[in-house]
């Protein structure tokens, strides 16, 4: 990575990265506790749309990150159990993964946050995987009150006391779709691609066969092999989004049992399921995001899962083999075309957002 | 009854044509001049066919070859050579960025992730 920098008062550097072509410009800084990685053409749009993903990060981060004090979804606290008036833009983040939890059928869950707290999960991540637990601190099972138990009307946000919300599933997503759109729209040409550790959109035009994204385990992944990931691909994302969930991430060891970030509204406890990674593109990221943290909860039957709702996905096996699904392309190269519109979250901001089944 | 050719054309004795045989003309000369104006019509039905064929052909060429036509694209467009503002679409020949768990940067100096190189400082498991 070069060592030229875009300077941005108050917030984390971005720096320069190789795109391996002139006329795309490639950056990068820390972002919601991941890196954030902007690519655009022309490559003179980058400062303006640099600008505009920094804009819609920081509005993601106040208003939905759970280890920010001073963050709306934090500072909700000091109302427990009372209705409170939330900012649109947290309302869409909510609304979002409500519908998501919908149309997942529940294996996508805003309320697993007290789940994640319980198991250890209740910081930055840096500072989780430092932590050092005792022998008799083995994680156990939390009840998951279910995501029936939101309801939002417009931004008046009402949930029992004792209800921890926990958007890691969608917002990421969300941001990206956020930041994307704004970015395009700063640089009046061209087109973007915006990825939030590693879920992705695409916006305007793409380059000649799309753009290429490096399908791994890891976002940080940028070696085509490597002994200690699964197998990488090659694909060419036109449009729409791309996410991958793994539980080979945002691991830690907790009493000497390895857990991870994903957790199972059914059991509270970390998906067990034979995927390890799975990444699926959908005509959002917010839906993409949404449906590989879903196929890598719901187990064996993530394939059938996938196929019936027409999403095109690869997905890991813990054992490194690798399945396709939906259209993913075999080879390397391939084309990803998701669908557009057609959103499988919609609607996403009602005036009411009633989805009842309260208890 | 006007059995006369006009311009070419005939009107054909029908089975309504009840004075057909009273007029004159003989059943023969009928029947005759009835094949003839079937094979005329025919003929004139087969050339409009193809006419229709050729003109559909060539209009689906035309606008088949207008759809490839580099243009202002919109999201998802994969077509090779199109522009924007003027600007031949970049070619990429390798990733730009890595679609893979949302692992996290430690002590971070930016290093990480894509085809960027440089020092990577994470490790979260």
């Amino acid at each position: 990575m070069s060592a030229s920098v875009l300077g941005l008062t108050g917030r984390p550097m971005w720096q320069l990265a190789s795109s391996g072509s002139a006329q795309v410009a490639v950056a990068e800084r820390d972002a919601l506790g991941t890196t954030a990685r902007l690519a655009v053409w022309p490559a003179g749009s980058l400062r303006s749309a640099v600008g505009a993903v920094d804009r819609e990060l920081e509005r993601l981060d106040l208003a939905a990150s759970r280890f920010r004090a001073d963050s709306e979804i934090s500072r909700m606290l000091e109302h427990e159990g009372e209705p409170v008036e939330v900012s649109a833009g947290l309302a869409e983040a909510i609304a979002v993964a409500l519908a998501a939890a919908r149309w997942t059928g529940g294996l996508v869950d805003p309320t697993v946050g007290g789940a994640l707290i319980a198991l250890g999960y209740d910081r930055d991540f840096a500072q989780v995987r430092m932590r050092r637990w005792d022998a008799g601190e083995a994680p156990e099972p939390a009840q998951v009150p279910g995501w029936q138990t939101v309801r939002l009307e417009g931004t008046l946000l009402s949930m029992p006391a004792g209800v921890r919300l926990d958007l890691g599933a969608t917002a990421k997503g969300l941001g990206a779709d956020w930041a994307a759109r704004a970015a395009l729209a700063a640089s009046g040409a061209g087109g973007v691609l915006v990825s939030l550790g590693g879920d992705m959109t695409a916006a305007g035009e793409c380059p000649q066969g799309g753009w290429p994204v490096l399908i791994a385990d890891d976002h940080r992944q940028s070696s085509r092999s490597s002994s200690r990931w699964s197998p990488t691909q090659l694909v060419r994302l036109t449009g729409g989004g791309l996410a991958t969930s793994s539980t080979a991430t945002r691991r830690w060891l907790r009493a000497g049992q390895v857990v991870h970030h994903i957790v199972d509204p059914r059991t509270g406890m970390p998906a067990a399921g034979p995927w390890r990674t799975v990444s699926v593109a959908a005509a959002t990221c917010a839906d993409a995001n949404a449906a590989s943290t879903a196929a890598v909860i719901t187990g064996q039957d993530a394939p059938t899962w996938l196929a019936a709702r027409g999403l095109a996905a690869r997905l890991v096996a813990g054992d490194g083999s690798v399945l396709l699904v939906g259209g993913w392309p075999a080879a390397d190269n391939g084309r990803l075309a998701p669908t557009l519109p057609g959103q499988l979250g919609q609607p996403r901001v009602p005036a009411v957002l009633d989805l009842g089944g309260r208890p | 009854m006007d059995q006369e050719y006009r311009g070419g054309r005939s009107r054909l004795p029908g089975p309504d044509d009840g004075d057909w045989m009273a007029s004159g003309t003989s059943a023969g000369q009928a029947a005759t001049r009835r094949d003839a104006g079937v094979r005329q019509t025919r003929r004139v039905s087969n050339w409009t066919v193809a006419a229709l064929i050729a003109g559909v052909a060539a209009t689906s060429g035309y606008f088949a070859h207008a759809a490839a036509t580099p243009a202002v694209s919109t999201v998802g467009t994969t077509q090779q050579g199109a522009v924007s503002g003027g600007a031949q679409k970049p070619s990429l020949s390798h990733a730009v960025v890595t679609s893979g768990g949302s692992g996290v940067t430690v002590g971070s100096s930016g290093g990480a992730g894509g085809t960027g190189g440089g020092t990577v400082t994470w490790r979260d498991n």
